[in-house]
């Protein structure tokens, strides 16, 4: 992939502190990001809120910021460097978050600064699951029943159709935030107002269960030009319902034969296709899938 | 007594043996992650021993219906790993009820080592008290296999011809040469055909023009494509007749029936994870691969050009003429095991040369 014509200077978003769901990976891929953006002759600009990292080393990035991650600081950052472009993809859901919202504050128009490695649309289809939800249904792909609840009231008459126990996920939190597992109304309704509350834009999508499957990853790259691969499959041990956070999982995936791997991996391909990545320096895309495969499946 | 692998240039590696009996064949690796069974039922490992690079096998249990042939054509299965629990040892079993020897806790990094650095060579599966009798025991066992006809694809051909109804009514009659076909070949071009018919690898043109095909597919199929008799002449004689697809074994017949020559890889391509580049397709994608010889660039006719690419080694991957109608790829777009890409290749074949 050559190089962008006219880029000079490109500013990397950190993920700040470290927090079960953005963790020390972050540090890692922006450390090297800024190593390889350097050896192409780019000015790297850094920003992230946390100095315990290895990427706000001085002789990392050509120039590091240690600032709040919120849009005004990038504002004065950008309004001083003057970068071509951001990339958001290096800070986890901290980088994507700010780099939207950065998008919706007309800051990047502004400024004339470009999205490298996903554009908004990408990020709002990757992290809004109603839209995903709907790239499933185009693409064929199969997944538990659930609904997107945006009141209290309607909580509850979702969960009388759903039956216990149910799984909470509110949109755009920290590696799942505010969500988890009800398996009795009490314990619903205390946590359905609680991910109501966490999430930003007040959305929870309520889920049936699938407690007790098989739990599998895939980690894939896409570019521009539609060339897919899948760098790693990946196994819990632990069955749905352990957070992959806490569960230990193996590389590649153990218990899957051909013909079931490469169905997921034919799904993986035509669910990133149809999520669709934007051109840039970059283009890196990394994302996993869940399959699902109940235990009487298996011999 | 302890397992041993014996390599004819007189290398030695020890392991536990898991059954079968001792065999002697060629030594290869696979770096396919999943698809033990569909590697052991491919035709293509006639006379082969088979080096697994991926540690775990038989990991995920055995299913009847991935089979690519009627039988386990393997002459051996080496790995660091191979499940054998109280639970499930269905893949060990069915191994050695087949007498394929069977040995795993062999140093599979290493000896994969070695095969890329020095090329595959015969070598040979067996139990022996001291390394000295293995070795003398491995000379026999090698010179013995190394008897069979030079033939490899005549000796897994089909012997009868054998007629299978298609899935399009619409669609053309299609002949098979059958050069060790695998099942995913006949299933992917059912989808395309009315009928199809096999035949075997030394059938005359006469014989397959006689049956009025549309298309003529050369399957994949073991061996070197230079000591396969009759099938390159029939091949030449049906050039410019017959719209032709010609998968592994069968794109190396077509090259050699086109004038042009073959070659053996140091230690060829096997696995699902090989890089294509595709100008027909216009894509960059991973593949399914098998073979151990290839086509050379430049021996190939001016009029033909080279459409696929391997990006890991830059040899010739796929050949196209659309003037002759004649479609050559080496690696396997029926995939099993392997990803399904390529799979798009039967659908270019059917709808824009035949």
């Amino acid at each position: 992939m050559p190089l962008k014509a006219g880029l000079k200077k490109v500013l990397i978003i950190g993920s700040g502190p470290i927090v079960i769901g953005q963790a020390c990976e972050f540090d890692y891929s922006g450390t090297q990001a800024c190593k390889a953006l350097k050896k192409e002759g780019l000015e790297v600009i850094l920003v992230n809120s946390n100095p315990a990292t290895i990427m706000t080393d001085p002789e990392i990035a050509s120039k590091v910021y240690i600032e709040p991650l919120k849009p005004a600081y990038l504002e004065k950052i950008i309004e001083i460097e003057k970068p071509q472009a951001i990339i958001p993809t290096l800070g986890g859901q901290t980088a994507l978050n700010l780099a939207l919202e950065l998008y919706h504050q007309g800051i990047l128009k502004k400024h004339n600064v470009q999205l490298l490695g996903a554009t908004p649309e990408v990020i709002k289809a990757a992290e809004d699951r109603e839209l995903f939800r709907n790239i499933l249904d185009q693409v064929g792909a199969k997944y538990p029943e659930s609904f997107m609840v945006r009141t209290y009231e309607r909580g509850l008459q979702v969960a009388e159709q759903l039956g216990f126990p149910l799984i909470l996920r509110p949109n755009y939190t920290l590696g799942g935030g505010g969500g988890g597992i009800a398996y009795s109304p009490d314990e619903y309704q205390k946590m359905l107002v609680q991910a109501l509350h966490e999430s930003p834009t007040t959305e929870v999508l309520v889920e049936a269960s699938i407690l007790g499957w098989k739990e599998f990853e895939l980690e894939v790259m896409r570019d521009s030009g539609g060339t897919f691969v899948v760098i790693c499959s990946i196994e819990n041990l632990d069955p749905c319902g352990v957070h992959t956070g806490d569960s230990i999982t193996v590389a590649p995936q153990q218990t899957l034969n051909d013909r079931e791997y490469q169905a997921m991996r034919d799904e993986a391909c035509l669910i990133v296709n149809a999520v669709g990545v934007e051109t840039g320096v970059q283009i890196f895309n990394l994302r996993y899938i869940r399959r699902l495969v109940s235990e009487s499946s298996l011999k | 007594m302890k397992a041993y692998l014996v390599l004819e240039t007189g290398e030695i590696y020890s392991g536990t043996w898991d059954g079968g009996v001792p065999r002697a064949g060629e030594v290869v690796f696979n770096t396919s992650h999943s698809g033990y069974e569909e590697i052991a039922t491919d035709p293509s490992y006639y006379s082969q021993i088979v080096v697994m690079t991926a540690p775990m096998q038989g990991n995920y249990s055995v299913d009847n219906s991935v089979w690519e042939s009627g039988k386990i054509w393997i002459e051996g299965f080496i790995c660091l790993e191979i499940q054998n629990s109280v639970r499930d040892s269905d893949w060990i079993e069915r191994l050695a009820k087949a007498e394929i020897p069977v040995v795993s806790e062999i140093d599979t990094r290493n000896l994969v080592m070695r095969l890329r650095s020095g090329g595959t060579p015969w070598g040979a599966l067996l139990t022996a008290n001291t390394e000295a009798e293995a070795k003398h025991l491995a000379i026999g066992l090698i010179a013995q296999k190394k008897k069979i006809s030079k033939d490899w694809v005549h000796s897994v051909s089909r012997t009868k011809s054998e007629i299978r109804e298609g899935d399009l009514p619409i669609g053309p009659k299609v002949a098979v040469l059958d050069f060790g076909c695998k099942e995913n070949i006949l299933r992917e071009l059912s989808k395309w055909s009315s009928e199809l018919k096999i035949f075997n690898s030394r059938t005359p043109a006469s014989e397959i023009l006689a049956y009025k095909p549309g298309a003529l597919m050369l399957t994949n199929g073991p061996g070197d494509p230079a000591d396969v008799q009759i099938a390159q002449r029939t091949v030449q004689e049906l050039v410019g007749q017959l719209p032709i697809f010609g998968i592994c074994m069968g794109h190396q017949i077509l090259a050699l029936a086109l004038g042009a020559q073959t070659y053996k890889l140091k230690f060829g391509h096997r696995g699902s994870n090989h890089p294509i580049k595709d100008d027909l397709l216009k894509k960059i994608y991973v593949t399914s691969q098998n073979h151990g010889y290839a086509v050379r660039r430049e021996s190939l006719p001016q009029d033909v050009s080279v459409t696929q690419v391997n990006l890991n080694d830059q040899t010739v991957a796929g050949f196209c003429d659309p003037k002759k109608k004649i479609l050559g790829i080496q690696y396997h777009p029926e995939a099993c095991p392997g990803p399904h890409e390529a799979q798009a290749l039967f659908g270019y074949f059917f709808e824009r040369i035949v």
